[in-house]
């Protein structure tokens, strides 16, 4: 999941905003959206049978 | 006639908006055909480097795991299901035209979709072929000049 979502952010970063600045805060927050959904959909299905 | 004026403006913008390039269609081409390459030939070195290394390393961590490519030949299940993952995995040029050529990743074999990591294998099989979507047109916009 983290290689995926590096992987993932990398891409969204570099094609996205005008400055190299904001294209590595746009990554690295997607990164973090990554990893944060993706856990909690981990632990709410972790619970569904 | 508010409508009207509205109406002329869009016709005057359609007229003044730039025919795209054909280079740009090319560069699009191959930006698909070889992952980074659309970013080699604009010489952008670091999206080149990090938007197409990501889809070679998709791949290839995908093909690691055991995953599936998938083609229009299925075993036991309908023809029209294989379209849509095929076309994303079709995303990644000639990395699947070269497993299409040796029949490498196509066959379904029990043991390797016995494999825990089988089902993560092909998502990263078919994230790496739309990722490499978002390449082609990233290119293509540099090209024509649409985008820094």
């Amino acid at each position: 999941m983290s290689l995926f979502a590096a992987l993932a952010s990398v891409v969204f970063g570099a094609m996205s905003k005008d400055t190299t600045r904001d294209r590595v805060i746009y990554g690295l927050k997607v990164f973090a959206e990554f990893m944060v959904i993706g856990l909690i959909l981990g632990w709410i299905l972790y619970f569904i049978p | 006639m508010e409508d009207d004026l509205v109406k002329t403006e869009r016709l005057q913008l359609a007229d003044e908006v730039e025919p795209t390039p054909g280079s740009a269609w090319l560069i699009g081409l191959a930006a698909w055909f070889v992952p980074g390459l659309g970013h080699l030939l604009l010489r952008r070195w670091w999206r080149a480097l990090l938007m197409g290394g990501a889809v070679w390393v998709c791949f290839f961590v995908g093909m690691a795991m055991g995953g599936h490519l998938f083609d229009l030949y299925a075993e036991g299940s309908s023809v029209l299901l294989q379209i849509p993952p095929m076309i994303a995995n079709v995303g990644t040029g000639i990395l699947y035209g070269v497993s299409w050529m040796f029949d490498y990743g196509f066959r379904d074999d029990p043991a390797q979709a016995a494999r825990a990591t089988y089902e993560y294998g092909n998502t990263f099989l078919l994230i790496a072929g739309l990722l490499n979507y978002l390449n082609m047109l990233d290119a293509f916009d540099v090209a024509a000049g649409r985008k820094p």
